[in-house]
């Protein structure tokens, strides 16, 4: 409508999609959360009262003792001890550091493969797109819990094994939606304009298609994320995922789950809570991004 | 007598992110039974939102003000429950939208479409409704109606489904219908017969209508009074010959000058958007025409031909063996079509939808190959197997809003190609933009920002610097003022005659609008159904049309009435 010499005010897409975030005080909530538990998990070791992994410093006598209670070396355990003396806050926040790096490491991989998969697919379409998109179907056919399983209990224990298990069960989902995206890109007339300048492919993949089709992805990124974080707790929990020397949240409930009938339910709940405000604070953020990407909600 | 319509100081105001928008801006017009009114104004004039605000059909962030009055019948409008708006939708007053596809639901039979308006405010039986819907379908002349009933939307044609938008519109033999921009999305041919169609409707029921549209000269072959509309108000209202062979207002007087048909082929036309684009800058920059030698052949397109298969896969080629699936028909977009372009020379591709026209036009730009033929350019092929060769051919795209990438800004749309090709160097591309920008009269300081801060006509013209930059000797223009408004529409004509007159480019402008084929092209070539049909020197295609299509196309463009 503005008229054709008026000026309009020069405002980047990142500044537009902040006030229109800033509006939802819940997502807003969220993502206070989601900053705060990096935050903690990234200093964590200068945070915690005590290093879950120091055996020196756990005393057996402190261990299953409830929330409060004041250990044989002065410490306040504010959220208990588990059975061996550890402070459950400080195994907490540890737990919480290495589900986030295992989240955001699977995540990030997944999401790369998949965008770069997905967009190359549907750039080029034909037979190649066929077979890329059929493997990926057969995939998700597949529960990724199955996947995940299968491929950590080949692989083994152990951190990259654990990344490279979650990895292959959620990238399927990030060549699904890129391709989708990439797809109704590449019908654009400005992909047709860039192709009758020419401009290569590979210029019109990565500086038309994919920053064109990363809306979607970064909605299905934050769910996937929070379902990498989830996927990997179920793995620890089952025994297939970290070793007992990097326990994450998952091994936590699992340490505590055989005291949860004998009342001493801090041990397995506090990490449960935990990995559930994690995980429901990145969907709220997940929900809200979505919403706004979405044309159809916006006014 | 009281007038069926009297609108008095009528204000719709709508609450955004950015603050009020006062669409419609206190405006008053009354209408008489049996009264054809046209409202017409360029897009963001408020036109249609009036409509919408005369039955209450407002978005929730839309609201009539105080103050406000709209008296239907001498009974007061503003201020209804939605429950009494309800029972006047439809019945006493109707609508009839842009989009047909928009307002048919695709899974409901014609019939049943038709059943669920007349159920809103009459209980009928089946074998009635039936008989109704076969009457409604008479009326509006859809030949077999008894058959017709049956089908589902997209077994219609455009042409078919609006006129059972307006069908639907007048089941209930409504007092006023309010159609808003009904023929806009249409061919001419087919407009042209809605036009008659509706015309003889309305004067047959006596029904009073309000035709919402930003096309003076369809306004002009329907409306007894003519209410022109800008920014909210109404600038000039009157009887229709007044209106448009005395206007008073300026702005009215400009929409009419910028108007092609008005103006004598080859000339610039008036238009306001292009001084207050300020002055382009046409001196020092590069192009490989610039004296080059007459090529009556410069560009040569020889038996063209192209096919859209739908690609059938292994399943459905089992469907079809078994006879549980139909084999797609492939469809021939082009066949066997011919052209020549003459160096400096601007062609008329002209046809309706379905034609072919763009799909050539792509064809000649390189974009898509084609199935058979050859397409050279100064005797050197346009593409070879593995995709184009070289810049010198552009392409400017139809939709402004669709053709620059939203997530790049002016300066990297426009220097991406040039950067690539090696017309300038990443260091020089700054200046290099900024030169073809000042030659579109866009200003350079704004080169940063984004696409959505720009308006349709400033879009289109960074596009066409876009296509410029590459030095092209020929441009392939696909309906590039199909989407605009009138003065931007002149603007952007008088933009590309004056890079053919110094930069001596070879135009391909396809268009479905005649008037400014014959306005802008020198020569004319005419398609129907992927084949060409006509092809001659503008003078002579427009004044002394020999094949009988181009003749009814001709005979079907809306004039202003004289």
């Amino acid at each position: 409508m503005a008229m054709d010499t008026r000026a309009v005010k020069a405002v980047s897409p990142l500044t537009e999609f902040w006030r229109t975030f800033r509006r939802n005080k819940i997502a807003v909530a969220a993502l206070c959360v989601v900053l705060a538990i990096i935050i903690v998990a990234v200093f964590a070791p200068f945070i915690v009262p005590q290093d879950p992994f120091d055996l020196k410093s756990l005393v057996l006598r402190d261990s299953r003792r409830p929330p409060g209670h004041v250990g044989a070396t002065g410490i306040v355990h504010l959220l208990g001890t588990d059975s061996q003396g550890r402070d459950l806050l400080s195994a907490i926040v540890y737990g919480l550091r290495i589900s986030l790096q295992m989240g955001l490491v699977a995540g990030g991989i997944a999401f790369t493969i998949g965008a770069v998969v997905g967009s190359f697919a549907a750039y080029v379409g034909g037979r190649v797109e066929s077979i890329i998109m059929r493997i990926v179907d057969v995939q998700l056919s597949f529960p990724a819990i199955l996947l995940a399983f299968v491929v950590a209990a080949i692989l083994g224990q152990g951190k990259s094994q654990l990344i490279l298990a979650l990895v292959f069960a959620q990238y399927a989902y990030f060549v699904r939606t890129a391709h989708g995206a990439a797809a109704a890109e590449r019908q654009k007339d400005y992909v047709q304009a860039a192709l009758s300048v020419p401009m290569s492919g590979w210029f019109v993949i990565t500086r038309h298609i994919l920053p064109n089709s990363l809306p979607p992805l970064i909605v299905v990124a934050t769910v996937q994320i929070a379902s990498a974080i989830s996927l990997e707790a179920t793995l620890s929990f089952l025994g297939v995922g970290l070793p007992p020397t990097e326990p994450s949240l998952g091994m936590l409930i699992a340490n505590g789950f055989q005291y949860l009938m004998s009342g001493r339910y801090w041990i397995a709940i506090y990490p449960g809570v935990a990995l559930i405000v994690l995980i429901m604070a990145i969907n709220l953020v997940g929900d809200q991004i979505r919403d706004q990407l979405n044309p159809r909600l916006r006014k | 007598m009281t007038p069926l319509l009297d609108v008095r100081n009528l204000r719709t105001y709508f609450e955004t992110d950015k603050g009020v928008v006062k669409s419609v801006d206190d405006i008053s017009f009354e209408l008489g039974r049996g009264e054809v009114m046209g409202l017409v104004g360029e897009s963001g004039s408020g036109k249609s939102i009036t409509g919408f605000s005369l039955i209450g059909l407002l978005d929730e962030n839309g609201h009539i003000q105080e103050g406000s009055s709209v008296r239907f019948n001498g009974r007061e409008l503003v201020g209804l429950s939605e429950r009494e708006l309800r029972a006047i939708r439809g019945k006493d007053i109707s609508m009839v939208f842009q989009d047909p596809m928009m307002t048919l639901n695709p899974v409901v039979k014609i019939v049943d479409q038709i059943g669920m308006a007349i159920r809103a405010h009459e209980k009928v039986s089946d074998a009635e409704i039936r008989k109704r819907a076969i009457e409604a379908l008479d009326r509006v002349r859809i030949v077999d109606p008894q058959d017709k009933v049956d089908q589902y939307p997209h077994e219609f044609s455009g042409g078919m489904r609006q006129r059972v938008a307006i069908a639907i519109a007048l089941l209930h033999r409504p007092q006023l219908v309010i159609a808003d921009e009904p023929t806009t999305a249409l061919d001419v041919s087919v407009q042209a017969e809605i036009l008659t169609m509706v015309k003889a409707l309305v004067a047959e029921m006596g029904t009073s209508l309000i035709w919402v549209s930003h096309d003076l000269a369809t306004v002009s072959s329907i409306a007894d009074t003519i209410a022109v509309m800008r920014r909210g108000k109404i600038l000039e209202a009157g009887p229709a010959r007044e209106v448009l062979h005395h206007p008073r207002h300026p702005y009215t007087q400009g929409l009419l000058d910028a108007l092609p048909s008005r103006s004598k082929p080859g000339e610039l036309l008036a238009s306001a958007a292009t001084e207050a684009a300020g002055a382009m800058e046409l001196t020092g920059l590069g192009s490989g025409a610039i004296d080059a030698a007459p090529d009556e052949t410069f560009v040569k397109a020889e038996n063209i031909e192209k096919v859209f298969a739908p690609r059938i896969g292994a399943f459905h080629r089992l469907g079809i063996r078994w006879g549980v699936m139909r084999e797609p028909s492939p469809v021939r977009a082009v066949k066997s079509a011919s052209l020549t372009i003459a160096r400096g020379e601007i062609l008329g591709l002209v046809g309706e939808s379905g034609s072919g026209k763009s799909t050539l036009g792509r064809i000649l730009c390189g974009i898509y190959s084609p199935d058979a033929g050859t397409v050279s350019i100064g005797g050197k092929p346009v593409r070879s197997d593995k995709g184009k060769l070289g810049t010198h051919v552009q392409m400017i795209f139809q939709d402004p809003f669709a053709s620059l990438d939203p997530r790049r800004t002016i300066f990297q749309s426009v220097s991406d190609g040039p950067i690539a090709h090696g017309f300038c160097t990443r260091a020089g591309a700054r200046e290099y933009v900024n030169r073809w920008l000042r030659a579109v009269a866009f200003d350079p300081a704004l080169a940063d920002r984004y696409p959505h801060q720009f308006s349709g006509g400033q879009r289109q013209r960074i596009a066409i610097a876009r296509a410029l930059a590459l030095q092209p000797e020929v441009i392939v223009c696909d309906e590039p003022v199909a989407s605009l408004d009138v003065s931007i529409q002149a603007q952007v004509i008088n933009l590309l005659m004056e890079l053919r007159r110094t930069l001596n480019i070879t135009l391909l402008f396809i268009s479905h609008d005649l008037s400014v084929v014959h306005h802008l092209c020198d020569r004319v070539v005419v398609m129907r159904h992927g084949e060409i049909v006509e092809e001659g020197t503008a003078t002579q295609v427009f004044h002394a049309p020999r094949h009988p299509y181009t003749q009814m196309l001709l005979d079907a463009v809306p004039k202003l009435e004289a």
